[in-house]
């Protein structure tokens, strides 16, 4: 009896806490949904649990989309529109897939030629590549943007991709280095007693086994590369035709800050995409996580 | 494997459409070298009164600064007409962290050919470096001095060398009062400073209260005495005393900063001038110190504050009607005309002829139209037309800053933050505690807190 009543009491407890934690985890985000459906006049003068249910309105989603409304006396109406998000969503876009899968598909070589290959200096290339990621990217910036001034790389995306590259390499390594290396050896061995050249295991066997830890590392990636503001704004810069989404919300509070009502609106379009990838991949996520923790 | 299969498909999916929008997005994304056609005879087009050559069309100018959005989009429209007459193309980019990037880009050898700046300590930090142009190498004289005053010129020179051309500026030393009460009752505006105090005599003698002032503002409380003293500070001494003072050069407890403040003492704790009495300056928040000039009748008659205040006014309530404005009044005639404000200026990193057309723009008042008739900046221009203005309030800044005869910024914001953000404003709030009876101490207090290298 009192055993059983001990088990509850503890049980309430936990779940309680639990379920209070996750609560206050999630009440920032729950004041922005809120906050992104009312109109501005509310936003501005009451906190969003004071909502007014009848006041709820669109119109900050239709301004995010089609453009903020700006008064202009010279246009018609008085009302000119503002750039929309349509630019900046495919900009995003175009600069993070590209800076997903190039990180992904090197370090996925270089681990398989790290934990299966041998090769001279194969430890000190290693440990040279772990070092890196003892080193802030935000230190190779300036250097970085010397370089491609001299090339007349500067503002395109191609320099986004290889910028974002070589910051997301040694974490990529590092981490498929754990997870391939922790495949078991008499697999490939008898791959290569069947005359398997590296190539081919690497694309049949390796690839295949390692989808979890690609895919979990490819939300990582793909996540921070999407929410970057810094490397974005150094290396492409904010002109309208290649500014990317973050850069894009920045802009949408207007040059005072005043129109925080349309980054309400506007975080939630943000949003909408890593959570569409993370729950697309996340069953492979707590799995590839876990890569190469418990390593024999 | 089939899952494997499709998970790969979708990644190959993926890649290949972020390809084809990067192929679609392309043209924009390389820096556009202009097609060298067979360059036309140079001639000559007139843009708002100036002439500039058409002889290199096609080019592009990039221009970066702080405003983004609606901002950026009148400064865009700006150089419509320019762009279509001259054929050089204006590329604005605009970006909040600018103070940030700025330096990034000129350290990265990738900096704009023009950048506008409203902390003028940046500039002076450029120019010393090297990074900037002098203006003086293709803008002669008499065309600056057609088109600014010569205190606006003073303040854009750096070492002696010109460092930029003012794009548009804001006024500080202001005084609202309430225009209706304020005719009423037969007051007239104070030309000098006695006046100033006559009249605050006056409205004493009428049983009336009439200044209302507060200093409160969260964490940056103090700020607005700060202000004070610096608009009594142009008034009472040299420009160059002002800036060696900004400097650190000047000390604080120097015989010039403690007339200043025994200056602004002697309206903040004079019997009777202040609405609430003393103890009122401290809790007032900056904000609602102006709110006693709306009732009826008015509880207080005068109030300094920058152009700013109005967003702070009662709903309703309109400036030139309810709420007028005058000019802090001078103390001391050798001193003219001196005006506290803000500004942004147009500096030049890159000398290339198209470079310099655009900078001979940007000196004129015709590069400031747009914003001036949306009515969110003041030209700063002699050649800005009145008429732009969409109310008589910014005509009326207009004129203050051009009529000015030393413009100077806030010296706080050019002070070292330990000071121009911390131990000024507390040394405020610390005197304003005892009723003025600490200057020297509080004085020596902020010489004591500023930064040794």
């Amino acid at each position: 009896m009192s055993k059983k009543r001990q088990k509850l009491i503890s049980d309430i407890l936990v779940n309680g806490s639990l379920l209070l934690l996750c609560l206050i985890w999630t009440l920032p985000s729950l004041g922005m949904l809120v906050s992104s459906f009312r109109p501005r006049d509310d936003v501005l003068t009451t906190g969003w649990w004071k909502i007014d249910w009848s006041q709820l309105t669109l119109k900050n989603y239709d301004q995010v989309f089609s453009g903020k409304e700006i008064a202009d006396a010279s246009m018609p109406g008085g009302v000119a529109k503002g750039e929309d998000m349509s630019q900046a969503f495919l900009n995003s876009l175009v600069v993070t897939v590209p800076s997903t899968i190039i990180p992904i598909l090197i370090a996925a070589f270089a681990a398989y030629g790290f934990a299966w290959m041998k090769f001279p200096g194969r430890k000190v290339f290693f440990i040279m590549v772990v070092a890196m990621l003892a080193v802030p990217l935000q230190i190779a910036l300036i250097p970085i943007l010397r370089d491609y001034t001299k090339l007349d790389l500067n503002g395109t995306f191609l320099a986004i991709w290889l910028a974002h590259t070589g910051f997301g390499l040694p974490l990529a390594t590092y981490l498929l280095y754990n997870y391939i290396s922790a495949l078991p050896r008499d697999i490939l061995e008898s791959a290569f007693i069947d005359g398997a050249s590296h190539f081919t295991i690497f694309t049949r066997l390796i690839l295949q086994l390692s989808i979890p830890a690609l895919a979990s590392f490819a939300i990582l990636q793909f996540m921070w590369v999407w929410n970057d503001l810094l490397v974005a704004l150094v290396f492409i810069g904010s002109r309208p035709e290649v500014a990317v989404l973050t850069q894009r919300l920045m802009d949408m509070t207007g040059s005072r800050g005043q129109d925080w009502h349309l980054l309400m609106a506007g975080a939630f379009v943000t949003m909408s995409v890593p959570l569409f990838i993370f729950f697309m991949l996340q069953r492979y996520f707590v799995r590839g996580i876990l890569a190469g923790s418990v390593k024999g | 494997m089939s899952k494997h299969k499709k998970v790969w498909l979708l990644i190959s999916i993926l890649a290949i459409v972020s390809m084809m929008l990067a192929a679609c997005a392309a043209p924009t994304a390389a820096p556009v070298e202009p097609v060298e056609e067979e360059a036309p005879a140079a001639e000559m087009v007139e843009v708002g009164g100036v002439e500039y050559s058409t002889a290199y069309t096609g080019k592009t100018v990039t221009v970066f600064g702080v405003a983004a959005d609606e901002q950026a989009r009148l400064f865009q429209k700006e150089f419509d007409e320019f762009s279509e007459k001259t054929g050089i193309k204006v590329e604005y980019e605009g970006n909040k962290d600018f103070e940030t990037l700025i330096l990034v880009r000129v350290e990265g050898d990738d900096a704009p050919d023009i950048a506008t700046f409203a902390q003028p300590g940046l500039v002076a930090d450029f120019m010393r470096k090297g990074n900037l142009v002098d203006l003086s190498t293709f803008m002669t004289d008499e065309f600056l001095t057609s088109k600014y005053s010569q205190g606006l010129i003073d303040l854009s020179k750096v070492d002696g060398k010109i460092a930029g051309v003012w794009h548009n500026a804001d006024v500080k030393s202001l005084v609202w009062y309430p225009k209706k009460a304020f005719e009423a009752k037969g007051y007239t505006i104070p030309e000098t400073w006695d006046d100033l105090i006559a009249l605050s005599d006056k409205m004493v003698a009428d049983g009336e209260t009439p200044w209302c002032i507060g200093i409160e503002s969260a964490g940056a409380t103090g700020w607005p005495g700060t202000d004070w003293v610096e608009d009594i500070m142009l008034r009472t001494t040299t420009p160059e005393n002002y800036d060696k003072w900004t400097q650190g050069e000047l000390k604080f407890n120097s015989p010039e900063v403690k007339n200043a403040f025994d200056t602004v003492a002697a309206i903040w704790f004079k019997e009777g001038y202040v609405y609430g009495g003393v103890p009122s300056i401290l809790t007032t928040g900056f904000g609602d110190s102006p709110k006693p000039l709306f009732d009826d009748p008015p509880k207080c008659y005068l109030h300094r504050q920058a152009s700013f205040i109005t967003n702070f006014f009662p709903e309703g309530a309109v400036v030139g009607e309810d709420v007028a404005y005058f000019y802090l009044p001078p103390i001391d005639e050798a001193y003219g005309k001196p005006v506290l404000g803000s500004g942004s200026i147009a500096t030049m990193f890159n000398d290339r002829p198209e470079v310099r057309e655009v900078m001979k723009f940007l000196a004129t008042g015709y590069s400031m139209k747009e914003e001036a008739m949306a009515g969110v900046a003041v030209a700063p221009h002699k050649d800005a037309d009145p008429a732009w203005y969409p109310t008589d309030a910014a005509r009326g800044f207009a004129t203050i800053i051009q009529e000015a005869t030393t413009f100077r910024f806030d010296g706080s914001d050019l002070m070292p933050g330990a000071v121009g953000a911390g131990s000024f404003w507390t040394g405020i709030v610390d005197w304003v505690g005892a009723e003025g009876a600490n200057t020297d101490d509080v004085l020596s207090a902020i010489d004591a807190s500023w930064p040794t290298e």
